[in-house]
């Protein structure tokens, strides 16, 4: 055999892992392949790997917007946010945030997608009115939940009303605003997870209900003993989107509260905006971007860990 | 016979995106060179909705008027959106000719070298000087000795009330204006009056969720104690606890649910008041239109002064001249004539409720006949803004601090004392970090 691939590259004159194929028209193969990747190569590294590594210099530097600074000043900008309340208590915002969505918005959207997968006639409509909002701008759904929860006219309090209950601020008073964004993003959001759920769900053999209803099982049974336990890869994909997803919190809250800097429902994200695009510190708005960045990596690693163990498992 | 276009596939393609290309690399190009005979200037400014209406016909007028110069506006979202636009467009030293910013911004972005001053003896030329502006209005453009700012107008916060209701309760003077009040009982009563005639609240106030509008108001008493909060860079906030206190105290007196209602936001409460079913209402002059087009009877004036001073919390809008690498001699002439145009001008501006600031307009007797706006005119001799610092101003942060610091005492009557203390830590945390358009501190 060695002698057969030796003699072939002496031939050639090249080393080729694949000695059967000529070497002109795998050479172009390739480049071929190049330049189909290469758009997406271009755009990858100039938006995405460019400016990761210029945010890393940027945040050692005290760059600001208006083109001023841009001195390296080391681990300045690092030590300042980690010392800056402000800083903290916006990452935990968005932690918070993201641990009122996401129970919701995993469970309610595998609620749904059970009773219109077994039980709700008119399958169409409750899939297309569930999975509608999640097309909506989120400068649409910001708006129309600034009137439901407008404290003198919306829709909120008067239902609040008609029960005999207290109107509240929704999205003024500290205590709610945070539990109101989160009501307006699982109205919005939730189709979407309900979506996947109903896909996985129908993927389910059909055959399988039939067996267990042939064995006497009832429609609570078969929903725990089939259902459930086939959903397990579709709940890992769901909830690692959507713990992504509410980690971004930004849009939605900003634009409800208007820019209001309220210390309860600031996120992480807003900071940074804040910080470099409101106060023009390019520099320190890096800086918290890594510090954002190394939670990211944190709950990714933990992911990532848990999987594998469910895979070995 | 070769057909018109012998090209392959591929080399069709090529020359396709190669012209593509060089379309896309020309709009790039810089505008007209100086030398046509009509120049394009290039005005920036962050005025839509009525205002917007107004600035474009303003804009209508001074093109028509004349041949050298042509305006052509690109309007961007108000606030933070606009300002971040203009300062990278200062940065890059390829900004528009003219800008409007607010008066309160300017002290924040000077120091940068985001502005061009303004030259003081072009502007005499043109008619335009220190004695053709009210003079607090004239000294806030000014910072480190140099002129970065001309202003269009003060649009002040004022109250505006119903004349129908108003007059029922007996509370219009003889000349069917408003009777003066002058300490916090005393419009407390006439408040209680009015609410007696008016089929909702006596008074109109919204504040929920919008810092700016609880400043406004505070800001505004605040500086009738014949006081101003201090902003040094580097070190403390200079602020008189007590005089903040007892304000912020008077402002909650007034959510008591009957003179205002305890929870109202912007949007409601001016709602509140054009649909005629309060008696009074504190807002932006900026809402005139709206209560015009809302045909109710009613007249405005300065919010009453009710702590020994009169003050009335105002910002301008102004032009100013972002920073350009390479400015044009010619066309900066252009601006300037431009600038001359829109302050004469001025009149159609106050028809949208701003004050024109260039004062031949305000003396002038059209101006005195043009009402509501004369009785607010005075506002203009009294204009309070912003305290200075890199991070103040309309759409700054600092208005959001404070309405995140005050409003739990608005909306929950939480211990004002407190509130202020939380605002002084935050402002301080702010005075504390460098202004980032001069990082080192080396400007001046």
């Amino acid at each position: 055999m060695t002698t057969t691939a030796s003699t072939r590259a002496v031939v050639t004159g090249r080393k080729s892992s694949d000695p059967f194929r000529p070497a002109g028209p795998r050479r172009r193969e390739q480049l071929v392949s190049w330049a189909f990747l290469a758009p997406f190569l271009i755009a990858f590294a100039l938006f995405l790997v460019w400016p990761i590594l210029h945010g890393i210099y940027l945040s050692f530097t005290d760059q600001s917007l208006t083109g001023a600074g841009g001195d390296l000043v080391g681990f300045a900008n690092y030590a300042e946010a980690l010392s800056d309340p402000v800083m903290w208590q916006s990452l935990w915002n968005t932690v918070w945030f993201t641990l009122l969505s996401t129970v919701p918005l995993v469970a309610l959207s595998l609620i749904m997608a059970a009773l219109v997968d077994r039980g709700l006639p008119g399958q169409w409509l409750w899939r297309l009115s569930f999975f509608m909002p999640y097309l909506l701008a989120s400068t649409v759904i910001s708006q129309i939940w600034v009137w439901i929860f407008n404290p003198q006219i919306g829709a909120a309090n008067n239902i609040l009303k008609a029960l005999g209950l207290q109107p509240l601020a929704w999205l003024q008073n500290p205590d709610t605003n945070m539990l109101s964004i989160v009501i307006a993003t699982v109205w919005w959001t939730v189709g979407f997870n309900f979506l996947l759920y109903l896909a996985a769900m129908q993927n389910i053999p059909p055959q399988q209900y039939e067996a267990a209803s042939l064995d006497g099982a009832g429609a609570w049974r078969q929903f725990w003993s089939i259902t459930l336990p086939q959903l397990g890869p579709a709940t890992v994909l769901i909830l690692i989107l959507q713990i992504l997803a509410s980690l971004k919190l930004f849009d939605q809250a900003y634009q409800m509260l208007g820019g209001v800097a309220s210390d309860t429902t600031r996120s992480i994200v807003q900071y940074i905006f804040e910080s470099g695009f409101v106060n023009y510190r390019f520099g320190y708005s890096a800086a918290i971007s890594y510090v954002f960045f190394a939670l990211i990596i944190i709950i990714g690693v933990a992911q990532a860990l848990v999987t594998r163990r469910r895979k070995v498992q | 016979m070769t057909p018109p276009l012998d090209l392959s596939r591929r080399q069709f393609l090529t020359a396709a995106s190669l012209t593509a290309g060089a379309a896309l690399l020309a709009g790039c190009a810089p505008g007209t060179a100086s030398g046509s005979p009509t120049q394009t200037l290039q005005f920036w400014h962050l005025l839509s909705g009525g205002d917007g209406v107004t600035m474009s016909q303003l804009l209508d007028g001074v093109n028509k008027a004349q041949s050298a110069y042509r305006i052509r506006p690109t309007v961007l979202a108000w606030g933070t959106p606009y300002y971040t636009k203009l300062a990278m467009a200062g940065a890059g030293g390829r900004a528009p000719d003219v800008a409007i910013m607010h008066a309160t911004r300017v002290p924040g972005w000077a120091p940068g070298g985001l502005l061009d001053d303004w030259d003081l003896d072009r502007l005499a030329e043109l008619g335009v000087d220190e004695s053709t502006f009210p003079e607090p209005i004239w000294k806030k453009g000014i910072v480190g000795g140099k002129r970065f700012s001309i202003a269009l107008d003060a649009h002040p916060f004022v109250l505006m009330y119903n004349t129908d209701i108003c007059d029922a309760a007996g509370e219009l003077d003889s000349d069917g204006q408003l009777k003066k009040t002058s300490s916090p009982e005393e419009f407390l009563d006439q408040l209680r009056a009015v609410g007696g005639s008016a089929k909702g609240h006596a008074l109109s106030y919204g504040y929920l969720g919008d810092g700016a509008q609880m400043w406004r108001l505070f800001y505004g008493l605040y500086a009738q104690h014949g006081l101003a909060i201090e902003l040094p860079a580097g070190r403390q906030m200079g602020i008189d606890k007590d005089a903040a206190v007892e304000t912020l105290a008077f402002m909650k007196t007034l959510l008591d649910g009957e003179i205002a209602a305890a929870q109202n936001d912007y949007g409601t409460a001016v709602a509140e008041f054009a649909t005629g079913k309060s008696g009074m209402l504190m807002t932006g002059v900026w809402e005139l239109r709206t209560m015009q087009n809302a045909k109710l009877p009613f007249d405005a004036t300065m919010i009453p002064t009710l702590y020994g001073t009169p003050a009335a919390y105002a910002d301008s809008h102004s032009f100013v001249l972002p920073h350009q690498a390479h400015a044009d001699e010619h066309r900066r002439d252009l601006t300037y004539r431009f600038v001359s145009d829109m302050l004469k001008g001025s009149f159609g501006w106050a028809e949208a409720g701003h004050i024109p600031a260039y004062l031949p307009v305000t003396e002038s007797p059209d101006y005195a006949k043009l009402l509501p706006q004369a009785h607010y005119a005075d506002a203009a001799q009294h204009v309070v803004y912003d305290p200075e610092a890199w991070f103040t101003g309309s759409g700054s942060n600092f208005q959001g601090e404070f309405g995140a610091a005050v409003q739990g005492v608005l909306l929950s009557g939480d211990d004002p004392g407190a509130a202020i203390d939380r605002f002084i830590r935050r402002v301080n945390t702010l005075l504390a970090q460098p202004n980032p358009a001069d990082p080192e501190g080396k400007w001046k």
